[in-house]
């Protein structure tokens, strides 16, 4: 069975976690716990008709003094970008986060999530950023780890491409 | 030895095997669930595959950190350090005390309440600045919406007026009373609503000017005595000894709030009467701290309807204002003219027994206590404005046709001499060419509007050394902005449309009238302005005569009175007496009106009547009588 790695990375408090724990536990939890270091999850999904273990690195959030450790991102089949739209800065800190990951790691299959689609009026994100952003060939999408709202479906979309781009490669050697 | 050392560090050490797994060295602590032999450490803890990559070379190094689950449903936070001695590679693991990462959460923790703080203070900024605006757009809506009202209720009342002084059937009569009252009511809650908005706009600034605390609440009294009067309500007033009169504030809005309250309380009030008294407040000993209490003998509130009385809108049930009228806007607007002044307001109320509306309000005091002299009152003459007016020129500039037949219609009975233009600039080639003692002007005309008129009048008077007409501005904006901006323009006065007959003489006699009444005495080229009546008092009447014209001028009231509730038969009884004495007491024209107000009262003609009171009161005003003595 194949194993691919998918690194989520974002702002803290984004909600990176309780993606994960919605998306393998089908829990939610509102209290919020900073993650230390890398929490490593596994979850079996059939995609495209295979099978496949994703390895879900749940990443510590980015904050002024302590970026994203590249190192453990360096071989991972994709990633998911995740912001909060209620918190604009944290859309910026996605860009800057893919702009490093694209220069040092290289190209990969990512998603933007911005989360917390529950609590959309409140939301600082704008739709002009939105456009912007799908101008630039980028798959955005509301999700909410609270309701389950596109959660599945981010997992599965990115999983999809990551397929997609291991048959490129290798069609490609 | 070595064993027990590494249990009491908790740490689980291995030796990297040729193959890649990993050996314990002794004892693993307990939570390291781990086999002992053959463990796949980089397939156990994925993170770690990336370090042995790192570290294949040259083994040496400390991982970073990461999160495993605990047994306990907790976490544990790992960390791995590698080392080799000659040619054997070990590795241990320790789990981090979660304490240390204890102010990375709270850091974080706070960050987050402090973006979430932010973010909502933003959220309320943005909604306060939305509020605003709409209030904006509101009392920018209010004032164009006042003008449009304002102008065609011009229009209603006016004619009503106009109509009301012509000779009219009961009936007619009847129809007529309707309109003006209706149309007065309209005006009032146009006005209200034009303050409520204003109020809440912020727009409405306290003036600080010297005030006659007695004058005020006599003043709120007389606007409100009619009603009162009507409903057969007393009226008292009682200022607590020690309230000092004379004050610093602003008189005009004071006197709006007791007239409110008044007003209030009369609508609820059938039977006894209604009290104004004014104390020092209990609660707030400095000076200048008052109490009002306005207490009524009327129907009461319920308990558990008092907290609406105040909001905008909201009578104490719906049917109020069926069976009462009125909009309720009255008491909140008070309310909030009783805050900018300091104060509160609030009600005791007993159902079936009464109410009683207090209100404080913080004044400054003024020095001075000592009595001042009465203030003279505008009008102390008792003859009618159309007498005061006759012979003035007048110069009405109004682009509206209506408007201009309205104020001719108004002032056709006191010989006035009108001229008319139809816009600004018609106005200022009349006014440069002729002699006129007021011009009256509409503010917004074609052409050139009202304000450049003005301007360029007092610019031609500069010029030419006249000195100033008084010019009244003519406008439907009832704003204060327009006003003041008015007066930059030159005006000397503004009158807001709708203009009732009565403002618009009195405004008359007010700016023009004293050189109308002198030109009028002192210029012979216009006796026929006043007439006299000469009476020949005959020999052995000189102490009868006096006296009966004075029981005459007495029946004026009575006649007004009979007028006023269609009291035709009372009319006619006087009329009749009047008709067989008149030419005994040596004035026919008495003997005369006698009959025709008898006549009139007969065929119930209240307009002729009315008509020919007036005509008795001229004649009784202008008596001269001549002793042949």
């Amino acid at each position: 069975m194949q194993k691919k790695k998918i690194c989520l990375l974002g702002s803290y408090g984004v909600g990176k976690t309780s993606l994960v724990a919605r998306f393998v536990h089908s829990m939610f939890a509102d209290k919020y716990h900073t993650t230390v270091g890398v929490k490593i999850d596994k979850k079996v999904l059939t995609v495209d008709g295979e099978e496949i273990t994703l390895m879900l690195w749940d990443m510590a959030g980015e904050e002024e003094g302590a970026p994203v450790k590249l190192n453990q991102v360096k071989d991972t089949s994709g990633y998911l970008l995740v912001a909060d739209g209620t918190r604009a800065k944290t859309l910026d800190i996605a860009r800057s986060i893919q702009e490093r990951v694209q220069s040092e790691v290289g190209e990969r299959p990512f998603l933007l999530l911005v989360n917390k689609a529950d609590l959309k009026e409140t939301w600082e994100v704008q739709l002009a950023a939105w456009e912007e952003l799908s101008g630039l060939g980028w798959t955005v999408l509301e999700t909410s780890a609270r309701t389950g709202e596109h959660v599945e479906e981010a997992f599965v979309t990115l999983t999809s491409r990551m397929l997609q781009a291991q048959v490129a490669s290798e069609e490609n050697d | 030895m070595t064993e027990d050392l590494l249990a009491a560090f908790s740490l689980g050490v291995f030796e990297r095997r040729a193959d890649g797994l990993f050996d314990a060295i002794g004892k693993l602590p307990a939570w390291l669930e781990l086999p002992a032999k053959a463990v796949d450490l980089a397939d156990t803890y994925p993170i770690l595959g990336i370090f042995f990559a790192e570290w294949e070379e040259k083994w040496d190094g400390i991982s970073d950190v990461w999160t495993e689950p605990a047994g306990d449903g907790s976490e544990m936070y790992l960390q791995a350090t590698a080392a080799s001695i000659n040619r054997q590679r070990f590795l241990a693991l320790k789990s981090l005390p979660e304490a240390m990462y204890t102010y990375q959460q709270l850091a974080h923790d706070f960050e987050l309440e402090k973006e979430k703080v932010e973010r909502l203070s933003k959220e309320l900024e943005i909604k306060r600045q939305e509020a605003e605006r709409a209030t904006q757009a509101k009392s920018a809506f209010l004032a164009t919406m006042s003008h449009e009202i304002r102008t065609p209720l011009n229009a209603i009342i006016g004619m009503a007026d106009v109509l009301a002084g012509t000779t009219l059937t009961g009936e007619q009569r009847k129809c007529v009373d309707i309109f003006q009252r209706h149309g007065v009511n309209l005006l009032t809650l146009i006005n209200d609503i034009l303050d409520l908005s204003k109020v809440e706009a912020g727009k409405i600034e306290l003036e600080v000017t010297e005030l006659d605390l007695v004058d005020v609440v006599t003043r709120a009294m007389e606007v409100v005595e009619g009603r009162a009067s009507a409903k057969g309500l007393y009226l008292k007033q009682a200022i607590a000894p020690g309230v000092p009169r004379y004050l610093m504030g602003d008189p005009n809005r004071l006197r709006q709030i007791i007239i409110n309250l008044l007003g209030n309380s009369i609508k609820f009030t059938e039977k006894g009467g209604l009290e104004v008294s004014v104390t020092e407040d209990p609660e707030d000993r400095r000076a200048g701290r008052l109490r009002f209490r306005i207490s009524d003998t009327g129907i009461g509130i319920p308990a558990d309807k008092v907290d609406l009385l105040f909001k905008s809108f909201s009578q104490v049930d719906s049917s109020t204002t069926r069976k009462y009228g009125g909009t309720g806007l009255g008491l909140s607007i008070s309310k909030q003219l009783v805050e900018l002044m300091g104060g509160r307001i609030w009600v005791e109320s007993r159902p079936g027994v009464g109410s009683q509306f207090y209100f404080t309000a913080n004044f400054a005091v003024q020095a001075d206590q000592s009595p001042r002299e009465e203030a003279t009152t505008v009008s102390t003459s008792t003859e009618a404005p159309e007498t005061l007016l006759s012979g003035m020129r007048i110069l009405l500039a109004d682009d509206s046709e209506d408007n201009r037949c309205l104020i001719e219609l108004y002032v056709r009975d006191a010989h006035l001499r009108v001229e008319t233009a139809e816009n600004g600039a018609i106005a200022l080639r009349k006014f440069c060419e002729g002699h006129y003692d007021v011009v009256l002007m509409d503010v917004e005309m074609p052409e050139m509007d009202g304000s450049e008129a003005t301007r360029q009048i007092r610019q031609f008077e500069k010029e030419t050394g006249r000195s100033a007409t008084p010019v009244l501005a003519l406008t439907a904006h009832a704003f204060a902005e327009m006003a003041a901006k008015s007066m930059e323009a030159g005006f000397t006065g503004v009158l807001t449309k709708p203009i009732r007959k009565a403002t618009l003489l009195e405004a008359l006699v007010h700016y023009g009238g004293r050189e109308g009444i002198v030109r009028a005495a002192a210029t012979p080229a216009e006796p026929a302005s006043r007439e006299t009546n000469v009476v020949e008092v005959e020999d052995g009447m000189e102490d009868a005569v006096p006296g009966y014209i004075e029981n005459r001028k007495a029946e004026l009231a009575l006649y007004q009175s009979a007028l006023e509730h269609d009291d035709f038969d009372s009319a006619k009884k006087m009329a009749h007496k009047m008709k067989g004495t008149g030419a005994g007491y040596g004035m026919p024209r008495l003997t005369e009106l006698g009959a025709a107000i008898e006549k009139a009262s007969l065929d119930k003609q209240g307009g002729q009547l009315r008509d020919l009171v007036a005509q008795l009161a001229k004649y009784l005003d202008n008596i001269e009588l001549k002793y042949s003595k």
